[in-house]
């Protein structure tokens, strides 16, 4: 570790009036700050660029006034004829559209003043957009100084910015403090500016440290892990603060005591060592584990979708091995609701859509590739094979289901995007149109992806709906796609990879999938993990978790790269990487918060809950009442016993599920599932025609348990064990039995019972 | 809820904001839901005692023309003037566009701001700005997003009556996404009908209790489920368990009486009634607003439009304006008629105006440097204009109103004191109104 950058954290940690740190607890915090503080960038030398050029000086005063934004002229269309390449990334458009267009009467190189644009911007003649920027303000006066000095038009042969460099690059803050960075921009012809109050910034986590336009970061009462961007032109660089949790000196000594006694057990495992690193630079202590109960319920729903059985709980608890979990975990992993749950998952994220598909013929396609989906989640099929068979299908949906993918998937944009977001983790739409504003990715990247599928050829069966029916998926033996700003045509060449080799007779598909799957991919592997930490965590590492960037990196690098090492080392075996996550430390920690953890949602210092989502819970109604739900769809109705996460897709009738967030399958994203809590939900929990249907069947378990001739407190047990998987509490039991004592009615007792367990956060939540 | 004292405002608990932060560890440690539910818990009581008004917006999505509705320049050349003439209405000196009849008639209820203005010409940010009194996030601008005006109002003074949700958008809720609560917590976020009212069969699921349902096995459930549903809500820090918490309660007790059902069901009101105000999403919506607001909504927010107009702005205005105008008339007459319009604010706005002048395709563009905005009711003074623009529209030639004084206005008369700060998720304290000043001529 860096001495000087110890001394630069001391100073800061000394000058912070939030509280008197003692040296001991400083000790305590920085020894456990490598990975943190990176250090700072070195100091780059050289002379102070002072020519006035159009990209150093004026373009980013229009990115910072926002007048190159999306919504003002950085739009395709501009604003009332007034067009800016967005954010500024084309220059040399910016300079024709401000000195020559127009007749020229945007600036004024007599009256620089009257120049039409400051006029403009400042307000001083009516401006729709309003007044962006003052006069006498440092951009006013850039703008100014460069008309002035005679318009000058940007030339190759003009500096260029390399590099940003942002200082710190790195830093522990305090709570409800704040902190400047200091940015630089390093030019071409070696020189440095500072371009502190020329850059845009933005956080990542505004909640818990939010950036004013100037670069100063201000911190709030939230403790965590925050990344601030700093973008001039098209460079980039980011700031990683941390705040960490612990507030005294005492606090410092118990939880660095309390991570000692975890470091025998979490040192010696590969993933839980990342954790227990993290933890100590945060400052912060786990929650305590799970007993087998709350594990048996949480594992089951997450990997089956499914709540655990009393007899199965009751056998779980008389397992007295002492490797029963991770046995109990094998024995989930082999269930066909495993193959099912997942299948939604995936179905959900390759958009098999049964919408707009609906003709008898068009019907079976997504229950094709919903079955295969499912078939290759059973066999545990490689996911590197997995992606491969879908992004190269060819053949028809009854040859060759993944073929379906592109029934959904059907145009240069999509394709780009739906395999960037599902298979590579990354955002690019913004790449479409413009240099994306927080990547490296550019139009060249986008349009060269699009051109791996330039040769996708569809023939139809006969059109008897807008899709065609029965398509046959094949690969022509030409196709392009051009630039669309240059014209160009492009080599197909995957996000950040070398073009594939021109005039191959070989599908440009097939060269994907295997730049794809190869163990260097820097995408491929990390972003399958990182959507399976978050489906058992609770939150990825990346988050959201399909949107990569260096200015939104991993809470846990070091984790993220150990856990996709790990995965391409076993061949890309999805259940193996399944028992890992279910066999962590951070996994099988309670929800409960303890005194240090409180408020933490990155470190993964206790298990985050989370609704269980609609067809789960819709599933869990019917199991634990023993009525089953009837999808009616396709032609007639689904068999009886027809699960939720069955349906082939999501065109089957049922408000519950809509309710509860299912999604529309419109996007790749994961996001497009809604866990947002309303009462519309509520209603549905509270008065809908189905939960009573369930409550009442002449077949349900409610009327069984009622007329059960069991005495009442065994059959309350069981009823607790069925809903919340657990036995009831002693007040509980208390509270139960009174209930069903005091009411004469037994049928419309035990309903009351069943119904209000099934509407407790305990029932609905995965915790 | 947080009350406030003279400067320093008070937490729930009775602590001011410096003492909460003195007391360290164990209360900084409450997660957000968890302050939310204590301060929930601890505004019941106010709410029974706190103000009997409500608000009926109906937010112009897309921003509608000032110059051929509210703010007629029939002296103004040709391209600014528009196709539409001015008439005289109930308040003499106040003219309006023809195509604004009804509530011509009604203009001495009414009161009209012609110098509403902002500093962004961006739908996103200015409805933000609009909406919450803030400028809004951009691209280029990292702001974070703040609560709109129907969740402050249902934070600060929640439902009249329990039954009913305290804020309701009709059908749903803008497209930006800035009708929310944000920092308040999910469960002021507004309940969103989801339906159009003037469709013949319109429905609102599941406010009809199902067949074999009993009101006694359903206070029995309710009962049971209070005593059952204690997991500890501080283990989610997400909002999510707070937010369903209030809505089953909710739904319980709309579900147990029959406020809710019975003010969704617009077949009570006489046919002549709803002809009045237009058989038409607008005029039924308003109707809807009305009789919900009756029954103890704190807000009701319509959502037209799209009026958007860049392009041949007379087809457009032909096709929203008349129903649009008929819906906010109408509901003005009848609110008066029932004695309600001194509890009822009923507010016109959306993110901007229009430009004055019209473009090369018989279209109007963004406008924010002088737009207007109708209000009516609530203790707001009729048959008064507030503010000017310039001769052929353009700026502010007097008065200039910003977003936040509107919002003042409207919290003002609904008694929500102006110095109320609520805590944004960075536990810093941020007002409701910052610099706005209530419009004192409208009052």
């Amino acid at each position: 570790m860096n001495r000087s950058i110890n001394r630069v954290a001391c100073s800061r940690w000394k000058s912070s009036s939030e509280m008197q740190m003692t040296t001991g607890l400083l000790r305590t915090l920085l020894m456990a700050l490598p990975a943190l503080l990176l250090g700072s960038q070195p100091a780059v030398a050289g002379p102070e660029s002072s020519r006035v050029t159009f990209g150093l000086d004026v373009a980013p005063v229009l990115t910072r006034s926002g007048c190159n934004s999306g919504g003002c002229h950085g739009k395709a269309a501009g604003q009332n004829g007034f067009r800016l390449s967005l954010l500024g990334f084309e220059p040399g458009d910016d300079y024709a559209a401000i000195v020559r267009e127009s007749g020229g009467r945007r600036i004024s190189r007599t009256d620089p003043a009257r120049s039409l644009l400051l006029l403009k911007a400042t307000g001083a003649v009516p401006h729709g957009g309003g007044r962006p920027l003052s006069p006498g303000s440092e951009g006013y006066r850039a703008v100014l100084n460069w008309i002035a000095s005679g318009a000058v038009p940007p030339s190759p042969g003009d500096p260029t910015v390399t590099r940003v460099v942002v200082e710190p690059a790195s830093g522990l803050l305090v709570a409800n403090s704040s902190r400047q960075l200091k940015v630089s921009a390093v030019l071409s012809n070696g020189a440095r500016r500072d371009v502190t109050r020329a850059a845009v910034y933005q956080s990542n986590e505004p909640d818990l440290a939010s950036v004013d336009a100037n670069g100063l970061v201000r911190t709030g009462v939230k403790r965590g892990l925050v990344t601030v961007m700093a973008r001039f032109g098209e460079q980039i660089a980011t700031f990683h603060g941390a705040v960490p949790f612990t507030r005294t000196p005492a606090q410092a000594e118990a939880v660095s005591r309390r991570l000692a006694s975890l470091t025998p057990r979490l040192d010696a495992s590969p993933v839980d060592r990342h954790l227990l690193r993290q933890w100590r630079q945060m400052g912060v202590a786990p929650s305590d584990p799970v007993d087998d109960v709350a594990y048996l319920r949480r594992v089951s729903f997450d990997i089956c979708g499914t709540a655990p059985t009393p007899a199965e709980i009751d056998a779980f608890l008389a397992d007295r091995s002492p490797d029963k979990r991770s046995r109990w975990v094998d024995r989930l992993l082999e269930r066909p609701e495993y193959a099912a749950y997942f299948g939604l998952k995936w179905a959900d994220i390759l958009q098999n859509r049964g919408a707009g598909y609906s003709t008898s013929k068009q019907r079976a396609g997504t229950a094709l590739f919903s079955n295969w989906i499912r078939q290759a989640l059973a066999a545990n099929m490689p996911y590197d094979r997995f992606a491969s068979e879908i992004l190269t299908a060819t053949g028809s949906q009854a040859e060759n289901p993944p073929t379906v993918w592109y029934r959904t998937v059907r145009k240069g944009p999509e394709y780009v995007e739906s395999v960037a977001q599902a298979f590579l983790g990354v955002r690019i739409q913004c790449a479409q149109c413009h240099h994306h504003p927080a990547e490296r990715w550019s139009q060249s990247d986008y349009y060269g992806f699009a051109a791996i599928f330039a040769r996708v050829g569809r023939k139809g069966g006969f059109a008897d709906a807008e899709v065609p029916t029965e398509e046959v998926i094949y690969v022509k033996d030409g196709g392009s796609v051009q630039h669309p700003r240059t014209g160009a045509t492009m080599h197909p060449r995957p996000l950040g990879g070398p073009e594939f080799g021109e005039a191959t007779l070989e599908d440009p598909r097939a060269q994907l999938a295997r730049w794809m799957t190869s163990e260097s991919n820097p995408f491929f592997a990390r972003t399958l993990v990182n959507r399976m930490w978050a489906h058992f965590l609770g939150r990825g590492l990346v988050d959201p978790i399909d949107d990569s960037r260096s200015t939104n990196p991993p809470s846990n690098p070091e984790l993220l790269d150990a856990l996709s090492r790990e995965f391409v080392r076993s061949k890309f075996d999805v259940k193996q990487l399944i028992r890992t996550l279910v066999g962590s430390y951070a996994y099988q920690l309670q929800s409960a918060p303890n005194e240090w953890n409180a408020g933490d949602t990155q470190t993964f210092a206790r298990f985050y809950p989370r609704r269980l989502s609609a067809e789960v819970l819709l599933d869990a109604f019917s199991q634990a009442l023993e009525v089953p739900t009837e999808f009616t769809g396709g032609p007639g109705r689904f068999p009886a016993g027809t699960r939720a996460i069955e349906l082939p897709d999501e065109n089957v009738p049922a408000t519950f599920l809509d309710v509860f967030g299912r999604p529309a399958r419109r996007t790749a994203c994961e996001c497009e599932r809604a866990d947002a809590p309303a009462l519309a939900q509520a209603l549905e929990l509270v008065n809908s025609a189905e939960i009573q249907r369930k409550l009442t069947a002449p077949t349900g378990y409610a009327l069984r348990i009622s007329k059960d001739p069991r005495a009442h407190p065994e059959k309350v047990r069981e009823v607790f064990l069925k809903v919340l998987g657990r036995t009831p509490s002693a007040d509980e039991l208390a509270a139960s039995l009174e209930h069903v004592r005091q009411e004469p009615d037994g049928a419309s007792a035990y309903r009351s019972l069943l119904w209000s367990l099934l509407a407790t956060n305990e029932f609905l939540f995965n915790h | 809820m947080l009350t406030v004292t003279g400067e320093s405002f008070r937490h729930c608990d009775g602590l001011t904001r410096r003492g909460f932060l003195q007391l360290g560890a164990p209360l900084l440690g409450l997660t957000l839901p968890e302050l939310l539910q204590r301060e929930a818990a601890a505004a019941e009581p106010a709410r029974a005692s706190g103000s009997g008004k409500s608000l009926i917006v109906f937010w112009t999505d897309g921003g509608l023309s000032q110059q051929d509705t509210y703010d007629m320049k029939p002296d103004s050349p040709a391209d600014f003037r528009g196709m539409y003439r001015p008439i005289s209405t109930a308040a003499s000196g106040i003219q309006v566009g023809e195509r604004c009849p009804v509530q011509a008639r009604m203009m001495n209820k009414i009161a009209l701001v012609r110098s509403v203005h902002h500093e962004n010409g961006i739908h996103a940010p200015s409805a933000h700005w609009v909406l919450t009194g803030a400028f809004g996030p951009t691209l280029a601008r990292n702001a974070a997003q703040k609560p709109s005006l129907g969740s402050v109002i249902a934070r600060s003074l929640g439902s009249r009556r329990p039954q009913i949700p305290a804020y309701i958008t009709i059908p749903k809720s803008e497209a930006f996404g800035y009708q929310g609560a944000v920092y308040l917590g999910k469960s002021y976020n507004p309940f969103e009908v989801g339906a159009d009212p003037n469709a013949p069969n319109f429905e609102v699921p599941n406010l009809t209790l199902p067949k074999g349902l009993s009101t006694r096995e359903l206070e029995s459930r309710q009962a049971l489920l209070k005593r059952f549903d204690t997991l500890r809500r501080d283990i989610d820090a997400s909002g999510g368990m707070a937010g369903l918490d209030t809505f089953k309660a909710q739904a319980l007790e709309m579900v147990a009486g029959d406020r809710m059902r019975s003010a969704f069901d617009l077949s009570r009101e006489p046919a002549a009634l709803r002809d009045r105000f237009g058989r038409h999403r607008y005029g039924q919506s308003a109707l809807l607003a009305r009789r919900l607001v009756e029954a103890g909504a704190r807000v009701v927010n319509i959502n037209t439009g799209n009026w958007d107009h860049h392009n041949d702005i007379a087809k457009g205005l032909e096709e929203h304006l008349p129903p649009l105008d008929r819906a906010i008339g109408t509901l003005v007459e009848d609110l008066s008629e029932r004695g309600m319009l001194d509890d009822v604010i009923v507010y016109c706005a959306g993110e901007f105006g229009r430009t004055p002048r019209m473009n090369g395709n018989a279209g109007r563009d963004h406008w924010s440097e002088a737009f207007s905005v109708m209000l009516a009711g609530g203790g707001i003074q009729g048959g008064r204009v507030v503010g000017a623009s310039e001769k052929n529209g353009g700026g502010v030639a007097d008065r200039l109103v910003t977003p936040q004084d509107l919002l003042a206005t409207i919290y003002g008369q609904l008694g929500i004191p102006l110095n109320t700060h609520y805590n944004d998720s960075a536990g810093r304290p941020v007002s409701i109104v910052g610099t706005g000043q209530p419009i004192h001529e409208l009052l």
